[in-house]
């Protein structure tokens, strides 16, 4: 829906860049090895990947060391990419979450991490998001976030934006661990429908 | 059992399993309909989870991700042990799948890792292709720190599966890399692992060999040492 209302808009007026170049078609063109695709893949995605990192491992320069790991895999890997089986946005931000979740796993003890659950501001926070589709987009997925049960929507964002195992999701919500992953799953079907994703 | 491991999937999805968890529910993904079925659909919410987190990152990075990019080699698409089961089922009929069959069954047959079902699917599919054209011609040659080299190609489509048997197994910092050769020139052609290992090679172009050579992990982008096997392609 909120697609519909920014197409007009952008019909319209200027209020948003044109639309990006297809990642589909980068990734394809970076996959025979055109450096220039692959800049243009880069500038397209590279506020996904990094944004993502910055907020799963809550340390700006770590997270451009791993956007920068992401994206050289991007690049040695794109000939292994298949367009029929998903979109290769989602196959660059899969590849980018796996690789900031381990290095959350990596850098941080269990301790650490403990607290940083303490600390952390929730899909609440404030953070200045920089134009208007990410702040369209960032709005749906809290809206539909808040849609959940309580129980889902702490078991997906302690696994999503912290990397907790949903073992550890278990221990830190006093939890059955079978419970918390098929909580994982309706809320992730829940979350899938409200946004709008085919399933 | 099967019902414990269905129930790893959206796990699976957030990233929320350990490493060996991980392990087992990729190799049950490979067996499951039903989860190859469900996860595009919870991966893709999750990117646009991510997605909302949007911030520009410093413009020096860019630089330097297009500097690391300009000297490193991209893969080739490889096939996956996982795969050999139902290349095996499809290629029955012909002399040159038996040949491959072999090598990967008795080879142990370790490849690059993939990572995901729809990678390996790719590669299975083109494979498949070759090894099943009409004109598919299997040439052979020995590997000097032993083992066999085989190039199953087509010249219909240009195109090749060369496959590594009995290799020597190398220490971790080393690769055997394949080379196509084009009037003396070698041309980068893929990785194929540290031991057995299998290589599409999709452009044969004027290629009238192929070669390997041992190089550093990650491969070079021109060879460092003599090759360890020279094969001529079928002319």
């Amino acid at each position: 829906m909120s697609e519909q209302t920014l197409a007009s808009v952008t019909s319209i007026g200027d209020l948003e860049a044109p639309p990006a170049p297809d990642a589909g078609a980068l990734l394809q063109r970076t996959a025979l090895g055109d450096e220039a695709a692959f800049a243009a893949l880069y500038d397209t995605l590279s506020p996904s990947v990094f944004g993502m990192a910055k907020r799963v491992i809550r340390n700006p320069a770590r997270a451009e060391e791993v956007t920068q790991e992401v994206f050289l895999q991007v690049w040695q890997t794109a000939p292994r990419f298949d367009p029929s089986k998903g979109s290769a946005k989602s196959w660059v931000l899969t590849l980018a979450h796996r690789r900031a979740v381990d290095a959350v796993r990596h850098d941080q003890s269990a301790t650490n991490r403990d607290l940083a659950y303490d600390w952390s501001p929730g899909i609440d926070h404030d953070e200045v998001v920089e134009t208007v589709t990410v702040r369209l987009e960032h709005e749906q997925v809290k809206k539909c976030l808040s849609g959940l049960t309580e129980l889902q929507r702490e078991a997906i964002t302690l696994a999503y934006y912290q990397g907790y195992t949903y073992a550890e999701v278990a221990q830190a919500l006093d939890a059955n661990p079978a419970t918390v992953k098929t909580r994982m799953r309706d809320g992730l079907i829940r979350l899938r429908d409200c946004l709008g994703v085919e399933s | 059992m099967s019902n414990d491991l269905h129930g790893l999937l959206a796990p699976y999805a957030l990233d929320a399993l350990d490493a060996d968890e991980r392990a087992t529910f990729e190799a049950h993904l490979d067996q499951c309909e039903t989860c190859q079925a469900e996860l595009p659909g919870l991966v893709e919410t999750l990117s646009r989870v991510g997605e909302a987190e949007s911030a520009t990152p410093p413009p020096a990075l860019r630089a330097s991700v297009l500097a690391a990019v300009s000297t490193t080699t991209q893969q080739r698409p490889v096939v996956s042990l996982d795969s050999r089961r139902r290349l095996r089922r499809s290629l029955p009929q012909l002399v040159a799948a038996a040949a491959v069959v072999a090598a990967m069954v008795g080879g142990g047959f370790a490849v690059i890792e993939h990572d995901n079902v729809s990678d390996m699917r790719a590669d299975q599919e083109r494979v498949t292709a070759i090894i099943s054209a009409a004109d598919a011609t299997t040439t052979s040659g020995n590997v000097s720190t032993g083992g066999t080299l085989r190039v199953i190609s087509s010249k219909s489509h240009s195109a090749a599966v060369v496959s590594g048997s009995s290799l020597k197994e190398l220490p971790g910092d080393k690769v055997y890399q394949l080379w196509t050769m084009h009037h003396g020139i070698p041309k980068d052609a893929g990785l194929l692992g540290t031991k057995d290992g299998m290589v599409y090679v999709p452009k044969l172009g004027d290629a009238v060999a192929v070669a390997v050579t041992v190089e550093p992990q990650g491969g070079s982008k021109e060879p460092t040492g003599e090759p360890v096997a020279v094969t001529d392609l079928a002319t």
